[in-house]
């Protein structure tokens, strides 16, 4: 039995080399890839379609998407490559990674754990498979066809052509004869159906823009893709795909009701989300530690806490309340667990019998309190820590990149940084001091007066964002100025950047470069202006801007396809 | 969307002044006020948990500690038991029994080299030992029954010093000397009848294995104590109330097993477990000057129940802001037995019985003139924490 097992499985692998690929040979035939594109103009003058590319899903959306198709208990049982954050978005990166040799066997693992839980095992091929074949020994190719378009058509955000179906159906003819047994068979075809780039990459296929002469747009299912990794972070469910067959998507009041749809759907938290877990880097969250000799109140159960405590944070202002953007930095409100608080040192109590799960409890900090906004938190602040100490510089530094889309360069290659690394240093026993010596250096003086300043006034928080008032037994001294606006501590430079233009614009800025998918090109600019423009009269609300970016047309518009990049891109990719 | 769970904000003036109490962690700050306000968010009720920088002039400072050790304090010295410690291996430990069962020595030899055989010359030794105590002719189990154990005799400690407590005002033949007090006629039995055993043997910065190894066990499970204090200026000398109390939740530790600070936790309503005592300040040590009972749920591992009379108590806040020092009194010796006597402790358990039933120098029976407790003293240690107080306790409930 071992060995008719592995046999089919060889198979398998062969048959998704060479029979899909031949099969996304044709599909690739009008596949838009990596191709500068200068067609066309859209609703906003001066428009130009940024290049529409092939993206590896995320982690997440892999997560997400098989969360969809097959519920939350499926467990994936393997690891992901990790993914490439370019321009500070993971969601920019992923049209620039492939898949290793490595990484396609920790694919191949996932998809036959998740194939062998959704259609071997009883219980849950009970509620997910549409239909029971004949013979549970025998293939039935009418069952599997059944189950595999509908699979299909979630998993590769598009209805499977016929060759594509007659082909997984086939594979399952063929393995479920050879292992007398059809759920097996069926096994085989949704593990290589889950292996497939079509599920792997999201691709997207431009046609002519009827709208625009010379212009071209994605077709219905990308631009059903492209909304609902946009807004959900996930694969097209099933109204949104009968939207883009129906044709209804391509329609100003189809694409209308669907925003609407999708956006008052508790989907659209995940997306958030997933945008602001990209946009703060917290798939950085994964590797960081602490020295445990110095926090050792820092776990892993602190990361987590952290991170969630802020996107709590986001989603409950953003989207709840429909809040300003801007106050973010600002807000007295959050969430705390118990373990949470004791770094904050508030009092946070558990809510349960002794030993229980602790959860998540609204709290917010005294109207005086330095303590405000999610500069203050401990995903911004430990995150942006080395492993022993605070950093002001490493604070500022992501303070300018992350939130108002700055660039700050890296230090010369001569630099010398003992003095600032040295926490027991007899002399300089605050960080500040510690800096101000540092800086006396002439090269280096220049760039950490556009980061320190903002990272000393979150020297309230240590190494591992814990509060603190004193250093070495000195009273710190969190005094700051950001771009000319001097404040006295962390609440002060939250208000600072409140008021700062950069940050809404900031925000626009990733927004549309994570719905993208790629850097904002200079064909954009006048179309994120406009976004921008948008985003103030809103008064800065998330959702306001969300919507007018998933409802604009250029959205949806691409730079002219390539036939013979689109095969060489799709290889590559594979290879 | 909607908000589906309790907040904790900032309280108003009014409520300000509607608080009914103040819990602050140990860190030296201004007084924090904890109010009670319900409220009502959309769809759950809520709770708040409310903390301001000012607090009305007649508030007292308060600051509430969770206690991160708890143990007996055995502090052995070089010499203190001159007849040597009683014996810690099994092997030696039933040789010595074999002896007090009335065994010759060259048949305690015999019998000995049967059990080094093993098989039936061990079983042989192990129906003794399980059949030596005997009530009206029958066997009984040894370990509940020490009573019909005969004494084994076990050797006390003779040293000097002892942490602890002069609980009874006087120095006699029994009384150590505290060695960072300097105080005479402290009483420790406890540590007079048990630190010749191994398992007991400690120091003041190395603890004994048994107080060590309950603590370990207990810590992350059972409920943690708390200790809230009170005072016009608790940095300054003066008149305190100290309150100690069980949690609802056990204590919490850092990665490295140290406690961790400015948790929360919820103080137990059931009254068994609540104490207070009024005390004093003086160099920066606090002491309790009044000495009532004191009684806190425990566990079946160290005692059900702590009880203690004439209850002693002085304690230090160290420079990290912590507490260090000791609790004492009289305590019955008899729970200590049968604690010790299901757990695993090397040696003879029955003779600890007698040990400390010998060494026992309080509350006499009145019929049999036995003395029924014995004095102890335990090491205490504690760290900030926030403590949520009884009267509060239902407030706490967002369910």
């Amino acid at each position: 039995m071992q060995t008719a097992m592995k046999s089919p499985k060889t198979r398998r692998f062969r048959w998704i080399a060479t029979g899909v690929l031949a099969t996304l040979g044709v599909a690739a035939a009008g596949v838009a890839l990596n191709v500068a594109g200068v067609f066309g103009s859209g609703s906003v003058k001066g428009y130009t379609p940024p290049e529409a590319s092939i993206a590896r899903i995320t982690a997440d959306q892999y997560r997400t998407i098989i969360t969809d198709a097959f519920g939350p208990a499926i467990d994936l049982g393997g690891r992901f490559e990790p993914d490439l954050r370019i321009d500070g978005l993971l969601s920019v990166g992923a049209s620039s990674v492939s898949v290793t040799a490595a990484g396609m066997e920790q694919y191949d693992t996932m998809a036959d754990a998740i194939a062998e839980q959704v259609v071997v095992n009883m219980a849950n091929r009970q509620v997910m498979l549409p239909c029971e074949p004949a013979s549970a020994n025998a293939p039935d190719d009418a069952c599997a066809a059944e189950f595999l378009a509908a699979a299909g058509e979630l998993l590769h955000r598009r209805p499977l052509s016929k060759d594509e179906l007659d082909a997984y159906v086939a594979a399952v003819r063929h393995a479920a004869t050879a292992l007398d047994d059809f759920y097996a068979g069926l096994s085989m075809s949704l593990s290589a159906m889950l292996s497939s780039p079509h599920f792997l990459f999201r691709v997207p296929v431009v046609e002519p823009d009827p709208d625009r002469k010379g212009g071209y747009r994605l077709d219905a299912w990308s631009k059903a893709s492209r909304l609902s990794f946009f807004l959900w972070n996930s694969a097209p469910d099933r109204r949104l795909l009968e939207a883009a067959g129906n044709g209804e998507l391509h329609t100003r009041r189809g694409l209308a009701r669907q925003v609407e749809r999708m956006m008052a759907s508790p989907r659209i938290e995940g997306g958030v989300r997933a945008f602001f877990s990209d946009m703060l880097q917290f798939d950085k969250m994964e590797s960081l530690s602490k020295d445990g000799t110095i926090f050792p109140q820092f776990s892993r159960r602190e990361v987590q806490d952290a991170q969630e405590q802020t996107l709590r944070t986001l989603v409950d202002l953003l989207l709840t309340r429909e809040g300003d953007y801007r106050d973010i930095f600002t807000t007295k409100e959050t969430f705390l667990t118990p373990s949470l608080a004791a770094i904050y040192r508030v009092p946070v109590a558990h809510d349960g019998p002794n030993g229980g799960v602790e959860e998540w409890v609204p709290f917010e900090f005294p109207a005086d309190d330095p303590r405000a906004g999610v500069l203050t938190h401990v995903s911004f602040t430990a995150l942006h820590s080395p492993a022993g100490r605070s950093s002001p510089t490493d604070r500022g530094k992501a303070l300018r990149e992350i939130m108002m889309c700055q660039n700050v360069p890296p230090p010369p290659p001569d630099v010398e940084f003992n003095l600032v690394q040295d926490t027991d240093d007899p002399t300089h026993k605050t960080v500040r001091e510690r800096l101000l010596a540092h800086a006396t250096v002439p090269s280096c003086a220049g760039c950490h007066k556009i980061m320190d300043p903002m990272g000393l006034a979150l020297e309230n928080f240590d190494g591992a964002g814990e509060y603190r008032v004193n250093e070495n037994g000195v009273p710190i001294d969190t005094t700051g100025e950001l771009d000319g606006v001097q404040f006295a501590n962390p609440a002060g430079l939250g208000e600072a950047v409140r008021n700062n233009p950069a940050i809404p614009q900031c925000l626009v800025q990733r927004l549309t470069a994570y719905a993208f998918g790629n850097t904002p090109s200079s064909g954009q600019k006048a179309f994120i202006r406009e976004l921008q423009n948008h985003f103030e009269r809103s008064g800065y609300r998330l959702p306001a801007v969300m919507k007018k970016l998933a409802l604009s047309p250029e959205f949806y518009q691409a730079a002219p396809p390539s036939a013979h990049a689109a095969s060489a891109t799709v290889t590559a990719a594979l290879n | 969307m909607k908000r589906a769970t309790s907040i904790i904000r900032v309280q108003t003036p009014e409520e300000v002044l509607m608080q009914k109490t103040i819990i602050e962690p140990g860190a030296r700050q201004s007084v924090a006020a904890v109010s009670a306000t319900r409220l009502v968010k959309s769809l759950g009720l809520g709770v708040s948990l409310v903390m301001v920088g000012v607090a009305p002039a007649a508030a007292l400072e308060t600051r509430s500690y969770v206690v991160s050790y708890f143990a007996q304090q055995f502090s052995n010295e070089d010499g203190d038991c001159p007849g040597g410690i009683n014996p810690e291996d099994e092997r030696g430990q039933t040789a010595v029994i074999l002896r007090t069962l009335g065994y010759s020595a060259s048949q305690v030899a015999t019998l000995m080299a049967g059990w080094d055989k093993g098989g039936e010359g061990k079983s042989k030794v192990n129906d003794i030992l399980a059949r030596r105590a005997v009530i009206d002719g029958q066997p009984v189990n040894p370990m509940t029954h020490p009573e019909a154990v005969p004494d084994p005799g076990l050797k006390f400690v003779s040293s000097k010093h002892a942490f602890g407590f002069n609980l009874d005002g006087k120095d006699g033949p029994d009384g150590f000397i505290d060695p960072h007090t300097g105080e005479a006629g402290v009483d420790h039995q406890l540590f007079r009848a048990l630190g010749c055993n191994q398992n007991f043997r400690g120091s003041w910065t190395s603890p004994s294995a048994y107080g060590e190894w309950v603590w370990v066990q207990l810590r992350d499970s059972q409920p943690a104590w708390l200790l809230t204090l009170k005072g016009e200026d608790l940095s300054k000398d003066g008149a305190v109330t100290v309150r100690i109390e069980r949690a609802l939740e056990h204590l919490r530790s850092n990665l490295n097993g140290t406690p961790r600070r400015h948790m929360t936790y919820r103080a137990d309503p059931d009254p068994r477990s609540i104490n207070e005592f009024r005390g004093v300040i003086k160099d920066g040590v606090l002491t309790i000057t009044e000495h009532k009972p004191f009684s806190i749920l425990w566990n079946g591992l160290s005692a059900p129940v702590l009880n203690l009379k004439n209850t002693h108590l002085r304690i230090r806040v160290e420079p990290d802001g912590s507490l260090d020092g000791l609790l004492g009194g009289y305590q019955p010796w008899r729970e200590l037995y049968f604690a010790f006597s299901h757990n695993g402790i090397v040696g003879d358990r029955p003779g600890l019985w007698h040990a400390m039933k010998k060494a026992a120098d309080a509350d006499p029976d009145p019929q049999t003139g036995q003395n029924l407790s014995i004095s102890a003293s335990y090491r205490i240690s504690a760290v900030p924490a926030f403590v949520v107080p009884v009267d509060h306790a239902d407030t706490f409930s967002a369910r």
